[in-house]
């Protein structure tokens, strides 16, 4: 009976002190604690914002999520995008675009293009998997994609990866217990 | 709740216990009473024993301990000063670049951003990792004898310990380097893990801290002898 508590506030039936670790610390500690969690989350934001600088593109990687470019992408393929100037757009070419007033990229096959001698383009895009050319997706009146809607080309894919973002999107719940309970894990445990 | 659980471990602990007491007795009584509820530094340790970076945790706090309250060195806080700022600086440089990002949506802010990301934090992160490796080596506590006579150079134990993953054998490094001569001498000494732990986890004083003497003091009468 007498060994049964020996620190205040255990869960009687397991024994379990999340906060063990915690309290056994001082003050540097506890800030380094904090620390490291800011520091997976700096690295991996500055790991994104790398890779953004590198592609040129403002988003790198995108999943597909819809199934107009079949056989060539299913739903739920992650994307790596590139963005560079110098890249001529040609007929033939999987762009990823972006139409105004809508947030969410379509990464569909160019099948024309005019180009002026600056450099200039127009460009139209159908779906592979689709009857008709995009023409029905683009603003009210327009007829044209322009360079500027480009958010990148794809230049190379993973299959099936990106259907974890796609569940952790369909259940955000889901998507923020998982993040919560890492956050926690970081803060609560202390590393050797 | 806290004084319930003190009264029932002095009255049945036994051994382990004794020796804790002995130390809490000393440097309990001057704290203010919520940290003392909550901090838990003067019970017996008692950890997963099957938790390999908790044990080294542990054993590595208890050698702290023994150093710090028994010979009465005060702890230096410089190598760890060192690490949370290079930290803290990287998640500055991180920081920036999100809001300059924000601020201006890329491409603007290519030029600073790379700067930022590139040039900054990831150097950063290398300073930190040769830091670690090279200057701070698994040195876990660094701590001044002041000279009672108030020459200035301090003598300087540093402690410095590993465990490997899933084995059992503990090994604690003691260095001494004089204040006078800037010479440096080192004692370590390996045993099983479990020659120190109880069955229940419970790291017993009893046989930790006779160790750790014995290390000091074979470094401390090689001084007295020259």
């Amino acid at each position: 009976m007498v060994r049964a508590g020996v620190v205040g506030t255990q869960l009687p039936t397991s024994g379990l002190d999340i906060f063990g670790d915690l309290r056994k610390m001082n003050k540097r500690q506890l800030y380094y604690q904090v620390l490291n969690f800011a520091m997976i989350v700096s690295s991996a934001l500055m790991i994104w914002k790398g890779l953004i600088v590198l592609t040129g593109s403002e988003s790198p990687i995108v999943v597909v999520l819809s199934g107009s470019m079949e056989p060539a992408f299913h739903r739920g393929d992650l994307l790596f995008l590139t963005n560079f100037r110098e890249d001529p757009i040609r007929a033939g070419e999987i762009v990823v675009f972006k139409v105004e007033g809508r947030d969410i990229p379509i990464v569909h096959r160019v099948i024309k293009v005019h180009e002026k001698d600056n450099g200039d383009i127009k460009f139209l895009t159908k779906g592979d998997n689709n009857e008709v050319d995009d023409r029905g997706l683009y603003k009210e009146g327009q007829n044209w994609l322009e360079k500027k809607d480009v958010v990148g080309r794809a230049r190379g894919f993973l299959p099936y990866v990106g259907m974890v973002t796609i569940i952790m999107n369909d259940y955000p719940k889901f998507k923020y217990a998982l993040l919560a309970v890492m956050g926690a894990y970081v803060l609560l445990k202390r590393e050797s | 709740m806290a004084a319930a659980g003190q009264g029932g471990r002095s009255g049945g602990g036994g051994g382990g216990s004794g020796a804790g007491g002995g130390y809490s007795s000393g440097t309990g009584s001057g704290r203010s009473g919520l940290l003392d509820k909550w901090k838990i530094d003067d019970k017996p340790v008692k950890i997963d024993k099957w938790d390999g970076s908790a044990v080294k945790n542990s054993l590595d706090d208890s050698a702290k301990k023994v150093l710090l309250e028994k010979y009465k060195y005060v702890e230096n806080f410089g190598l760890i000063d060192g690490r949370l700022t290079i930290c803290t600086i990287s998640c500055f440089f991180a920081i920036v670049a999100l809001i300059w990002d924000y601020m201006h949506p890329f491409p603007e802010s290519k030029p600073v951003l790379a700067l930022c990301v590139i040039s900054s934090y990831f150097v950063m992160m290398g300073i930190l990792t040769i830091y670690t490796s090279y200057k701070e080596k698994s040195i876990f506590l660094v701590a001044h004898r002041k000279d009672p006579t108030g020459m200035d150079p301090d003598d300087i134990w540093q402690l410095s310990s590993s465990l490997k993953r899933f084995d059992d054998q503990y090994t604690l490094k003691l260095t001494f380097i004089s204040g006078r001569t800037k010479q440096q001498r080192e004692a370590e000494f390996t045993r099983s893990i479990a020659k120190f732990f109880d069955h229940s986890g419970t790291l017993v004083m009893d046989a930790y801290e006779p160790e750790i003497s014995r290390l000091h003091d074979s470094l401390a009468t090689e001084r007295k002898i020259k």
